[in-house]
């Protein structure tokens, strides 16, 4: 009996091993590649631990006048986005978080709809471009101001408030907007924070509206950089000529690029990981 | 019985009396009036032939055409018939690995480990796909990629895996299941916390064994947050990731890579296809709003779970 019991231990153990390692791997050969000497890496030596430590690559891709230009746009859209998405989303979510507001229901229906249907691609462009948006900073920022399932999650948190903070202050004459600035937004910075984190990483990784919506050279973000060097790789290879590659798409600079690129997320990640688990657990209950 | 002219008189005191919350949620309302409602009436133009000089309105009216040329034209089942096969391939083998993980973590006691192996298998979750997806072309580059490098070791001869379309379907879930999969579990985890720990004790007592215990306590304590989960990927399987799939794929495998949200991208904007791409965007919008109906009506039937 015990001995079985061990057994079943040991093969979920080694199983759960085996897959981190192998979730874990890409990442950790990027990392290795890009400190090894790129000359190693050209010759195509295996590449399991770091060959001759260069930090060579990092020096050339942090001098790149584009990679530059890409990580400043790729800071600026996140931070607009972040302070955007949390000013429009809080308040709508507290809005329809109170339960005697006439209409609640119908604002509720109104935004879940937009969930179960939508516009698509095409559509969304073209109003995208009517309102003036294309190739600005802005069309990366305001398409995608709100994302329902957040609204949905802050409504229920404004929810779990206790309603006896609100019927005080009222007394003592306060209004619905400073109830809300007063009393609502410091119980809930936690929240907030979460909330605006998991924005954040979504503004820094996504890249299908800069690819729709801008055309502007200066205005590439961060992971367009990173696609079109990618991509000029991908065509080398498939026609076979590796000399089109230019010294700053190599699999060094690359690899040192996606590390740069990816950074932020690793600093973040700590707090990240501390607060998902609530994050996900709220939507689910509540959704 | 109240007159009109008494009815507005409430409205504007129901309007005055809660205008700081209306005044909270006018900015959100304007903003899903323009950026999801309006969209919706710009698919007036599957019915149009849309030109620029003349905008959504005034475009000329063409009835059905751009949806009688669609269901002749081969492209178009083809893109159908590659966004399904990789949502039911996704279904089938990547659906239940959040599942398995979740149960698996479930068994761990030693917590330093359990904690360990969650920060590993989270992580790839808050990579983009440019990143990830950018790896995993590395690894499998026929020059330099490791896959490749470790096949000579072997002596095997290197395969340019992203250039054959035998590989392109396994390729795509198999980056879905290692990136997705530990994020996938977090709910799966969350609802395992819900079912009573008395529950297992008791069965415990009664000798039940481990596989005893997975088929009647933990799975159907966990049952209607699978349903749920179930339910929302069916609602999307006219819908694969438009960012993997482009990170992903390259001419060379556009015949069986090509999914209704690149063929869109490239046709509709590249190719200034306005009209018949919105005619494939409403059909993919509308069968994607039967499925998530139809798979909630039948839950409901099934079982006490329903999205709305």
């Amino acid at each position: 009996m015990t001995k079985r019991f061990n057994l079943g231990s040991l093969s979920i153990g080694t199983v759960l091993t085996v897959f981190a390692i192998l979730t874990f791997v890409p990442f950790y050969y990027v990392i290795m590649v890009s400190v090894s000497d790129p000359k190693m890496v050209q010759e195509g030596k295996l590449i399991l631990w770091p060959r001759g430590f260069s930090l060579y690559t990092y020096e050339l891709i942090i001098s790149n006048a584009q990679f530059i230009t890409a990580f400043t746009n790729t800071i600026l859209r996140t931070t607009l986005g972040v302070l955007i998405n949390l000013a429009l989303q809080l308040t709508f979510a507290y809005a329809i978080s109170k339960q005697y507001l006439p209409g609640r229901r119908f604002f509720i229906v109104y935004i879940i709809i937009t969930m179960l249907f939508n516009g698509g691609i095409i559509p969304t462009y073209l109003i995208v471009r009517e309102t003036g948006l294309i190739d600005t900073i802005w069309a990366l920022v305001i398409p995608t101001a709100i994302s329902t399932w957040n609204v949905i999650l802050l409504r229920s948190f404004f929810e779990n408030v206790p309603a006896s903070l609100e019927e005080s202050a009222k007394i003592d004459g306060a209004n619905d907007l400073i109830i809300f600035l007063r009393i609502y937004l410091p119980l809930s910075l936690a929240s907030v924070a979460t909330i605006g984190l998991f924005i954040a990483v979504m503004h820094w990784n996504t890249y299908m509206d800069a690819i729709i919506y801008i055309n502007r050279q200066e205005l590439q973000v961060l992971q367009t950089f990173l696609r079109d060097m990618v991509v000029q790789m991908e065509m080398a290879a498939t026609l076979g000529d590796m000399s089109a590659v230019q010294e700053t798409s190599s699999l060094s600079v690359r690899t040192a690029a996606i590390f740069l690129s990816v950074l932020p997320i690793v600093i973040v990640y700590p707090f990240l990981q501390k607060y998902f688990v609530k994050g996900v657990t709220l939507g689910a209950v509540k959704g | 019985m109240l007159a009109p002219k008494n009815r507005r008189f409430r409205l504007g005191r129901v309007l005055w009396k809660y205008r700081y919350l209306y005044l909270l949620l006018l900015p959100g309302f304007i903003w899903y009036l323009v950026y999801r409602y309006l969209p919706m009436y710009g698919l007036i133009i599957a019915f149009k032939d849309f030109n620029f000089m003349k905008g959504i309105w005034g475009s000329a009216w063409v009835g059905w055409k751009h949806f009688e040329f669609l269901f002749s034209y081969p492209d178009f089942y083809r893109i159908v018939r590659n966004t399904l096969l990789l949502n039911i391939y996704e279904l089938l083998f990547a659906f239940p690995m959040p599942l398995i993980l979740a149960l698996l973590l479930n068994e761990l006691r030693n917590m330093l480990f359990k904690r360990t192996i969650q920060t590993v298998v989270y992580f790839p979750h808050f990579l983009s796909w440019v990143v990830f997806g950018g790896i995993i072309i590395q690894l499998l580059s026929p020059n330099d990629g490791l896959v490749n490098q470790i096949r000579e070791l072997f002596g095997l001869t290197p395969i340019h895996f992203m250039a054959e379309s035998s590989y392109f379907r396994t390729i795509v879930i198999t980056s879905h299941i290692l990136k997705e999969t530990g994020w996938g579990a977090i709910i799966y985890l969350a609802a395992l916390t819900s079912i009573d720990p008395e529950q297992y004790e008791a069965a415990t007592i009664d000798g039940a064994s481990r596989w005893q215990k997975l088929f009647h306590i933990t799975l159907p304590g966990i049952r209607n947050t699978i349903i749920l989960l179930f339910i929302l990927k069916i609602g999307t399987m006219l819908d694969y990731g438009f960012e993997q799939i482009y990170i992903l794929y390259n001419p060379t495998v556009y015949d069986v890579g090509d999914v209704l949200s690149t063929y869109i991208y490239r046709i509709g904007l590249q190719g200034a296809q306005f009209s018949l791409t919105t005619a494939i965007g409403f059909f993919q919008s509308f069968i994607g709003l039967v499925l998530i109906y139809t798979a909630n009506r039948i839950a409901r039937r099934f079982s006490d779970v329903s999205i709305w």
